[in-house]
């Protein structure tokens, strides 16, 4: 690919001061995404999906710290904007979409006030103009009787179509990067299938490239091209997405493919991926999976395992990518256990 | 499956029914009625998963706490182990009722109309139904009184032997134990209520159990502030597990929790079902959930059942519309299968004012004229795969 990135993330930190100590909830994340493509970021909770786009988009909270790292959109490094030129860029060049869209969007305002009210901002057109331009969005998101619906509170609609409402808000300034934070997460199947189905077509009418942020590799498999997997505020892999789920390298990456039922297969013990993630404040040393990976030798409990690339394009972080079979025998043996 | 009509089905539920009152104004007046459950009808059978499944507000959840009757149901009958529980929960005069109205009152018109108790008898069909005309009209020689004063006796005992008999595991660990509580109090709660041991025996118990789910006997003291989501689910199902249930009904156990401890909960619940004979009714959204823990699975929508097949026959041969669009809208984790998908039209309505007919009509692909004026029964097409639909079948993927 030598293509020039749209985004560019560059060894990102991100470090939380809380009274406990200081949470290093992004730890040296590097990723880039493309125009018009769809860039999958899944994990845990816990696991920095999250705090990755809030830091690209600078809206950490005052607890929250950019510590180290850059990151280029456009060739323009983020973190050297002031506050009003970064105001500028959320909306008109990049935006986001949240879980919840309940709490996302502003309960004493119309969908339409809160549309309107980011047009106005980022363009230069009048408070009509701007009405109309809302009114067309919410048409394009799907929205029904999208002229009643402009004038209603977030309470009045359903799920389904407060997400819509957002998808609308985002776009209506006609973003080049889309954040969209488990945008289906809060909802149910059906209405999560209009809804991946809607953002696919609105990608392929502006053109503007989306990062998925999900925990459901089925929505990874079914949206992204490629995929960062994340565990404990690190990348440990990093592939396109037939790679991935072909040929996993790293054993987080295995044991989550092997740890969801299927609707298509049947299976007839989940892979147990043993212990818990751990905490936060106290990531173990080495690789930080190796609390948890029947692979881990002193090698990984000491020393941390770079992000490699392995073939063109996929990345793993491990010591033992060669000792992956082993995997498989382990989740034998784990059988009735 | 045949197999499953030869079992015996440790719960059975009759034409459920669960609305809920939706007051308005100073009064307080009862404006509406949320139409939660609306006449479903299931079995479950010994030492099986049924799997019970629909999109939020389809009520199942509310079907699952109506059967243990953390809920009063509106109507039905409940009948576990082989005996009405129904009445046990009702206050005395409705009670009495519903005894006169289920089984008194139609015995007597079927005397009626058949000419003696014998062939009254031969003409009912149904099992369970026999047996209660049998109580009736041969234990009791057709005394009302004598027949109710039966059923209504002991009902205090009966009211507790159900509470042992069925349990629930809750969805969300956070809410569900108590934060004051410790560990080996809140596991032994439901034992020292029941006065099924002594003291000492219940905590050597506690112990016990938390071995089997995963936990250590060094926690027993502990508070649930101290464990993580998958550790206070194992709590949960210790604190199920803990009076030796017969049913527990699992709402969506594992919904609130990451993948990975997803896993480790799911194969939790299986082993403990191999092990102590369990027979789980398990609500979940999920359908790959679903088909990895169940026998049966049941589907929902807005309040009735719209499918319930063994679990082979529903994924290979789903037959009602909505079951085969749910599935198609599932994504799975595979890009190489990126499959056409069925994009159901609109949302869930309002179990307020449902839709005529069948309620799936206004997002069915299907749907034609009669689905809207009438309601589609639930029939069974064979091998215990039941639908309600006009045109099983003529939906594919």
């Amino acid at each position: 690919m030598d293509k020039k990135p749209l985004l560019e993330v560059k060894g990102l930190k991100t470090y939380f001061h809380t009274d406990d100590g200081i949470v290093k909830a992004v730890d040296g994340v590097s990723f880039e995404v493309y125009s018009g493509e769809t860039l999958g970021i899944v994990g845990e909770s816990g696991c920095g999906k999250s705090v990755t786009s809030l830091s690209v988009m600078r809206l950490l909270d005052e607890k929250g710290e950019i510590a180290g790292g850059e990151i280029l959109f456009d060739g323009k490094d983020i973190r050297a904007l002031s506050d009003e030129e970064m105001r500028k860029m959320r909306g008109n060049d990049m935006a986001m979409i949240f879980q919840e869209p309940m709490t996302a969007l502003n309960p004493v305002y119309t969908i339409g006030d809160q549309i309107t009210e980011a047009i106005l901002l980022h363009q230069d057109v009048d408070k009509e103009t701007a009405r109309k331009m809302a009114i067309d969005m919410l048409r394009k998101v799907g929205i029904p009787e999208p002229e009643k619906r402009v004038d209603e509170y977030p309470h009045e609609l359903s799920g389904g179509m407060r997400q819509r409402a957002m998808i609308a808000m985002s776009l209506s300034c006609n973003p080049k990067l889309l954040f969209a934070d488990e945008p289906t997460t809060a909802l149910d199947v059906t209405i999560q299938a209009q809804i991946l189905e809607l953002m696919l077509e609105l990608q392929k009418e502006y053109g503007m490239a989306i990062v998925m942020i999900t925990h459901d590799l089925g929505v990874i498999a079914e949206m992204a091209e490629r995929v960062v997997v994340m565990y404990a505020g690190k990348v440990v892999e990093y592939a396109d997405v037939v790679t991935l789920f072909k040929d996993p390298k790293h054993p987080y990456t295995w044991g989550l493919m092997n740890a969801i039922p299927r609707l298509d297969e049947d299976k007839d013990v989940l892979y147990n991926i043993p212990g818990v993630v751990p905490d936060p404040l106290d990531f173990p040393k080495g690789c930080r999976f190796n609390t948890r990976c029947p692979l881990a030798t002193d090698k990984c409990r000491t020393e941390e395992p770079p992000l490699v690339e392995i073939e063109p394009g996929h990345k793993a972080a491990c010591w033992h990518i060669d000792r992956l079979v082993e995997m498989v025998k382990v989740s034998r043996a784990g059988e009735g256990a | 499956m045949s197999q499953s009509e030869n079992r015996k089905p440790i719960l059975r539920v009759d034409n459920l029914v669960k609305y809920f009152p939706v007051r308005a104004g100073v009064f307080r007046r009862v404006v509406a009625h949320v139409k939660a459950v609306d006449n479903i009808s299931l079995e479950v059978y010994e030492k099986e998963t049924l799997g019970l499944v629909g999109e939020s507000g389809c009520g199942k959840t509310t079907a699952g706490m109506t059967i243990l009757r953390l809920h009063e149901p509106t109507s039905g009958r409940i009948i576990m182990n082989d005996e009405d529980t129904t009445h046990l929960f009702m206050p005395y005069f409705q009670a009495r009722k519903y005894l006169i109205n289920t089984y008194v009152k139609p015995f007597e018109d079927l005397k009626e109309k058949a000419g003696s108790v014998d062939s009254a008898i031969k003409s009912i069909e149904d099992e369970f139904d026999v047996k209660m005309a049998k109580l009736y009209f041969e234990k009791h020689n057709g005394s009302k009184s004598s027949f109710i004063s039966d059923l209504m006796s002991d009902r205090e005992a009966k009211r507790k032997a159900f509470r042992r008999q069925s349990q629930i595991i809750f969805q969300d660990p956070y809410s569900s134990l108590n934060p004051r509580m410790r560990i080996k109090n809140i596991i032994a709660e439901g034992a020292i209520i029941h006065k099924v041991a002594s003291r000492s025996e219940v905590m050597a118990r506690v112990a016990d159990i938390l071995k089997k789910v995963g936990l250590s006997e060094d926690h027993m003291s502990r508070f649930p502030h101290e464990f993580s989501g998958g550790q206070r689910q194992r709590i949960g199902i210790a604190r199920a597990l803990i009076l030796n249930p017969h049913l527990i009904v699992a709402d969506e156990a594992v919904s609130a929790l990451d993948v990975s401890i997803q896993a480790q909960i799911l194969n939790l619940l299986n082993d403990l079902q191999e092990e102590f004979g369990l027979t789980y009714l398990f609500i979940a959204h999920d359908l790959a959930v679903v088909r990895h823990v169940s026998r049966r699975v049941a589907v929902m929508y807005l309040g009735k059942m719209v499918e319930v097949a063994s679990k082979t026959e529903l994924f290979e041969n789903p037959l009602h519309p909505y079951t085969v669009s749910l599935m198609s809208a599932i994504p799975i984790p595979d890009p190489t299968k990126k499959s056409k998908r069925i994009i159901l039209q609109g949302d869930v309505p309002s179990p307020i004012n449902p839709p005529s007919g069948c309620r799936f009509h206004p997002r069915c692909p299907i749907a034609k004229e009669v689905c809207a004026k009438e309601e589609p029964p639930l029939q069974d097409l064979g091998n215990g795969h039941k639908v309600a639909c006009f045109f099983p079948g003529e939906m594919k993927r």
